[in-house]
């Protein structure tokens, strides 16, 4: 009975505190992002100089400008256009794992919640990073194609990996990394004792 | 617990790897798509007569708004992540068929629910549809995944509470 009202408890909190988590998370996305951005710019500019330009925050967007123009449709070099070649990337597809991940925390009964949620928003953070550096990676190879995939001297990933690592990091890590994390941390919550005794002792 | 995430990793990168194939895509996961599409439909028509459906397309006759049902709104990841949980963690195999039988039908239940739901949305207003579909929805599914895997445990402890029980007379 114990195990039930647990349960109960936990998935009535959980929906309750889903949606002030989402709603403060819809407006501090653009900041919560930034630190993100400006590491990843630091990475992506280089290990591709000859490809990134830059990458900025656009509120709760990040614009990734490469080093290339456009001329019909077609990547050229900047002197042949007028244009730097730019696109947006969302930022908010990686950064919603933070406010789910605040939901399944602060709604499991703990002895402990602040330094806990500290450990998770930090390795959420480190996969948002991963993420958002994939998801650019995966964006020049779209773009560029065999401008930035053959490039000399420089370490590129196999097409498949960036692929396979893009929907890996958009499908799966935003939803499944949150509750990980908070399984991981709530194995001894009175709920997780009850549920898993057995395989505790395995 | 380390082998549980040893074996739940391994499981889920090999699902995750297998559907990313382009024959798995081609054969399985475009098929299934599509009949979900024809599902939702389905359960749409009898009751709204200013829906049209066709292949893997909702649109709705006045407004012209339309939703296409692609791969990635399918389910299919959060199924493949019930299936690497439940597979990873002790149990018979006979319990782990039918724990990943009645997931799969209730991810597929609640994802049905969100592409009429999402239809609807996006009928009414844009922003709120892209908002609901691509950080509010994922996140309830995988509550859906949860949720069945907590079942899963809560019924193999009390099986093995039932077990006990009997084997001390």
């Amino acid at each position: 009975m114990d195990e039930q009202h647990h349960l109960r408890q936990f998935l009535l909190f959980v929906f309750a505190l889903l949606i002030p988590c989402f709603g403060l998370w819809t407006f501090a996305s653009g900041p919560l992002a930034l630190p993100a951005i400006g590491l990843v710019n630091i990475m992506l500019g280089n290990w591709y100089p000859d490809v990134v330009s830059a990458l900025y925050a656009q509120g709760s967007e990040a614009l990734l400008l490469t080093e290339f123009g456009e001329l019909n449709g077609r990547p050229v070099s900047p002197a042949l256009s007028e244009y730097q070649l730019g696109f947006t990337l969302d930022t908010r597809i990686l950064s919603y794992s933070i406010p789910f991940y605040t939901a399944l925390h602060f709604a499991t009964h703990k002895k402990d919640y602040l330094a806990g949620y500290l450990q998770g928003l930090l390795l959420l953070y480190g996969l948002l990073i991963f993420g958002l550096l994939c998801l650019c990676i995966k964006e020049l190879m779209i773009v560029l194609g065999p401008l930035f995939l053959e490039q000399q001297d420089v370490f590129v990933p196999p097409d498949s990996v960036i692929a396979l690592l893009y929907q890996l990091n958009v499908l799966i890590v935003p939803t499944l990394a949150p509750a990980a994390i908070w399984a991981w941390q709530s194995r001894e919550s009175p709920l997780a004792v009850a549920l898993m005794g057995k395989a505790a002792t395995q | 617990m380390k082998r549980f995430i040893v074996v739940f990793v391994l499981v889920l990168v090999t699902l995750f790897t297998l559907e990313m194939l382009t024959p798995v895509q081609q054969h399985v996961i475009l098929p299934f798509t599509a009949l979900l599409a024809q599902l939702s439909a389905a359960i749409v028509l009898p009751f709204d007569s200013s829906v049209v459906a066709y292949g893997k397309i909702l649109q709705f006759g006045d407004s012209g708004f339309a939703v296409s049902i692609e791969a990635g709104c399918n389910g299919v990841e959060a199924t493949i992540v019930l299936i690497a949980a439940v597979v990873a963690f002790p149990g018979n195999w006979r319990s782990r068929a039918l724990a990943i039988g009645l997931g799969f039908l209730a991810v597929q239940a609640m994802n049905i629910v969100r592409i009429i739901s999402l239809f609807y949305l996006g009928n009414w207003n844009l922003d709120i549809f892209t908002w609901v579909h691509l950080y509010l929805w994922p996140v309830l599914i995988m509550l859906d995944v949860l949720i069945v895997f907590i079942l899963y445990l809560r019924w193999l402890s009390t099986a093995d509470t039932e077990e006990l029980a009997v084997s001390n007379g």
